[in-house]
C-alpha cells in the first residue's frame, strides 16, 4: 500500500502529465501564448526601434515592456488551466477524484512550466530584437525564474477563482492585475538592475517572499475555491 | 439593533458630526504652513482614508470568519458591506486628497506612497465587487469572494515596501508629511481625533444599515412563493 | 465488505431565485436501491449532486456512514461512484488514457482501468472526443466503478445505451448491490430495478 505522501505526489504528477499531454495534442494554450507574446514583441519593436543603444531607454523602459509582454502572454494562456475544465465539464470528474491540494500543485507545476517555456522563447528574442545588452545576465535569469514563477502561480490561483464565475476571461484580468502588480514591479526592478549591472538589492528577497506567500496562500485557499 | 439604540445612534451622529464640522472650520486654527485655509480639508480627508483602510482589513477578517467560522451568510454580508462602505469612503478620501494635493503641491496626482496605497485598496475593492456581480449563486459568491479578499490581504503589504522605493528613485524630492506637524497644535489634534471617531461611528452606522438591508433582501428571496 | 448507509433529511437548494430542490428526505442501506423520480426541474439532479458533495445544500443534513463512521464531505466525494449526463472526459485523450489518469489520481493500480474498459466493452484506444453517446455512457460507468465505491449515485444511468450496454451495466449494478453496496438512481421516467427498492418522488 503506497504511503499517503507518495500517492499525493503521484496524483499531482498525474495532473501535470495529463495537462501537458492534452496541451501538446491540442496546442491551444501554447499557440495563444506564443501568438500574443510575439505580436506584442513585434509591436514594441516597431514602435521603439532597436532601443538598446539608448541607455536611458534601455534601463528605464525596456525592462517594464518585457514584463508587460509576459503579463499579456500569461493572461492569454494560463487561465485555461481551470476555465477549460469548467467549460468542458471535466471539472465534475476532477472534483470527485482528485485530492484538492494535489490538483492545485499539479496545475501550478503545469502553469509554471508553460510560462517558463514561453519565457525561454520570448526573452532571447526580446534581447535580440531590441538590441538590449544586459550587464548581469545571471541576475536576468534569476529575475525571469523568480518573476515567472510568481506570475504563473498568481495567475493559476486567480484562474481557479475566475473559473467559478461568469464572464471568465475578462474577469480574470480584473482580478489578476491588482494581485500581480507587486510581482511585476519587483521583477521589473530586478530586470532593470540586471541591465544596468547594479546589485540585486532588496527586490530579490521580496520577490522570493511574494512567490512563497502566493504559493502558501494558494495551497491554503484552493480547497475552499474548488469544493463547496 | 433595537429602535432605541438606532435612534440614540442617529442622534449621537448628528451631534458629533455637527461638532466636527464646526470644529474644523471655526475651532481649529488654519495651519499657516499650508496654502490659505486648505489644511481644514485634512479633518475630513484623513479620517475617511483611515476608515477606508480599516474597512479593507475588516472585510478580510469577516471573509475569514465566513470560510472557517461555519459558512454563516451574515459574515459574508458583513464583508461585502464593508467593501461597499470602504469604496465610498475611499473614493471620497482620494478626491479630497487630490484636491488638497493640487492646492498644496501643484499637482492632483504624484504617486506619493499614501496616494498609491489608497489606489491599490480601491483597485482591490473594485475587483472584489466585479467578482461578486459575476456570480449569481449565493453560496459560491460568498465562498469565492471571501477567498479573494484574503488573497488581497496577503498581497497588499508588498505594496508598502515596494512602491516607496520605486517612487523615491523616480521622484527624489522628499514627500512632505504634513500630518505629523498637525499633532503639534492641540486644537487641531483634538478636532482630528474627534473627526476620526465620528467617521468611525458613521462607517459603523452605514455598514450596519447595509448589512441589515441585504439580510432582509435575502430573507425575502427565501420566502416560499 | 464494510457496511454502508446514506440518509438525508430536509435537503433544499436554490440557484438565485429558482428553488431547484424543495425539502427532500430519504434513506438507503446496504444492498438497497432508492429510485428518485419526478418531472423535469423537480430537483433530481440537484439532489444527487448534493449527496455527491458537488453542491452544498442550503439546508438539511446528509449522513453517509461507512464501516460505522460518518464521512466528511471531502471523504464522501472521494468514496462515491457518480454517473450523470454532463460528466465529461478529456477529448484529447483516449478512453484508456482517461481512465488511467483517474486511476493514478486516486492512487489505484493502472491495470484497473483496462479491467473496467473490458468489462463495459469499450476499446481503450479511441479518443474520448470521438466516442458515440452510448459509448460515452459506458465510459462513465467504468469511471464510476474505478475505486470500487460502496455507494453509487446514478443520474439517468441507462441513457443512450443499447440493449447490450444496458444489460452490461445492469449486471454491474446487480453485482454492486449483492456485495453490499447501495445505489440511488434518478430518472424522469420509471425504472425497473431488481432487488430491494424504495421510491422517492420529487415534486413542486
Amino acid at each position: 500500500m503506497p504511503s499517503p505522501t507518495s500517492s499525493w505526489v503521484a496524483s499531482a504528477q498525474a495532473v501535470f502529465t495529463k495537462d501537458w499531454r492534452c496541451e501538446l495534442r491540442s496546442r491551444y494554450a501554447l499557440n495563444a501564448i506564443a501568438l500574443f507574446a510575439v505580436t506584442t514583441l513585434v509591436v514594441t519593436s516597431a514602435a521603439l526601434g532597436p532601443a538598446g543603444t539608448n541607455k536611458s531607454l534601455a534601463i528605464n523602459v525596456l525592462p517594464a515592456m518585457l514584463w508587460l509582454i509576459l503579463l499579456f502572454a500569461a493572461a492569454a494562456g494560463l487561465p485555461r488551466a481551470f476555465v477549460h475544465e469548467e467549460e468542458s465539464h471535466t471539472a465534475i470528474a476532477l472534483r470527485l477524484a482528485a485530492p484538492p491540494s494535489a490538483l492545485f500543485v499539479g496545475k501550478l507545476a503545469f502553469g509554471v512550466s508553460l510560462l517558463l517555456a514561453i519565457e525561454a522563447l520570448v526573452a532571447p528574442l526580446y534581447l535580440a530584437v531590441m538590441s538590449l545588452e544586459v550587464a548581469s545576465p545571471g541576475l536576468l535569469v534569476i529575475a525571469l525564474l523568480g518573476g515567472g514563477y510568481g506570475l504563473a502561480a498568481g495567475s493559476v490561483l486567480i484562474a481557479a477563482l475566475a473559473s467559478q464565475a461568469r464572464g471568465r476571461s475578462t474577469l480574470f484580468s480584473v482580478l489578476a492585475f491588482p494581485v500581480l502588480m507587486p510581482l511585476l514591479l519587483l521583477a521589473i526592478e530586478l530586470t532593470r538592475n540586471a541591465v544596468a549591472g547594479d546589485a540585486a538589492g532588496p527586490a530579490l528577497p521580496q520577490l522570493l517572499l511574494y512567490d512563497g506567500s502566493v504559493t502558501i496562500a494558494g495551497l491554503m485557499l484552493f480547497p475552499a475555491v474548488w469544493n463547496p | 439593533m433595537t429602535r432605541t439604540i438606532s435612534l440614540g445612534l442617529r442622534a449621537l451622529l448628528w451631534l458629533v458630526m455637527s461638532t466636527c464640522i464646526w470644529g474644523a472650520f471655526f475651532y481649529a486654527w488654519s495651519d499657516p504652513a499650508f496654502v490659505g485655509q486648505s489644511s481644514r480639508i485634512l479633518f475630513f480627508h484623513v479620517p475617511m482614508a483611515w476608515t477606508s483602510f480599516v474597512a479593507y482589513f475588516a472585510a478580510a477578517v469577516w471573509s475569514a470568519r465566513y470560510l472557517w467560522g461555519g459558512r454563516q451568510m451574515r459574515h459574508d454580508r458583513a464583508a461585502a458591506a464593508a467593501v461597499e462602505c470602504g469604496v465610498l469612503f475611499g473614493v471620497l478620501a482620494t478626491v479630497t486628497g487630490s484636491l488638497w494635493a493640487r492646492i498644496e503641491w501643484g499637482a492632483y496626482w504624484n504617486w506619493d506612497p499614501r496616494q498609491t496605497s489608497i489606489v491599490v485598496v480601491l483597485l482591490f475593492y473594485g475587483a472584489y465587487l466585479a467578482l461578486r456581480s459575476a456570480m449569481a449563486d449565493r453560496e459560491i459568491r460568498a465562498r469565492i469572494s471571501s477567498v479573494y479578499a484574503l488573497i488581497a490581504l496577503v498581497v497588499t503589504p508588498f505594496f508598502y515596501f515596494i512602491v516607496p522605493r520605486i517612487t523615491e528613485s523616480l521622484h527624489p524630492e522628499p514627500v512632505l508629511n504634513k500630518e505629523a506637524k498637525l499633532d503639534v497644535d492641540p486644537r487641531m489634534f483634538q478636532v482630528l481625533i474627534a473627526s476620526a471617531l465620528t467617521y468611525s461611528i458613521l462607517f459603523f452606522w452605514i455598514h450596519n444599515l447595509r448589512a441589515r438591508t441585504q439580510a432582509l433582501a435575502d430573507a425575502r428571496e427565501d420566502e416560499p412563493s | 465488505m464494510s457496511s454502508v448507509s446514506l440518509a438525508f433529511d430536509g435537503l433544499r437548494r436554490r440557484f438565485g431565485r429558482v428553488r431547484a430542490l424543495e425539502p427532500a428526505s430519504g434513506r438507503v442501506a446496504a444492498g438497497e436501491t432508492l429510485v428518485v423520480t419526478g418531472a423535469n426541474g423537480s430537483g433530481k439532479s440537484t439532489l444527487l449532486r448534493c449527496l455527491a458533495g458537488l453542491l452544498a445544500p442550503d439546508a438539511g443534513t446528509i449522513e453517509h456512514l461507512e464501516a460505522g463512521s460518518t464521512l466528511s464531505p471531502s471523504e464522501r466525494r472521494a468514496r462515491i461512484g457518480f454517473v450523470a449526463p454532463d460528466l465529461a472526459f478529456y477529448d484529447e485523450l483516449s478512453a484508456g488514457e482517461n481512465l488511467e489518469f483517474f486511476a493514478k489520481l486516486r492512487g489505484l493500480p493502472v491495470a484497473r482501468a483496462g479491467e473496467l474498459l473490458d468489462r463495459v466493452g469499450l476499446p481503450a484506444d479511441r479518443a474520448a472526443g470521438a466516442l458515440s453517446s452510448g459509448m460515452r455512457q459506458r465510459l462513465r460507468w467504468a469511471w464510476a466503478l474505478l475505486a470500487r465505491p460502496r455507494a453509487l449515485l446514478l443520474d439517468e444511468p441507462f441513457q443512450n445505451l443499447d440493449a447490450e450496454g444496458e444489460g452490461t451495466v445492469r449486471s454491474l449494478l446487480g453485482e454492486h448491490l449483492e456485495s453490499g453496496g447501495l445505489a440511488i438512481l434518478a430518472s424522469p421516467i420509471g425504472l425497473e430495478v431488481s432487488g430491494a427498492v424504495s421510491h422517492l418522488e420529487l415534486g413542486r
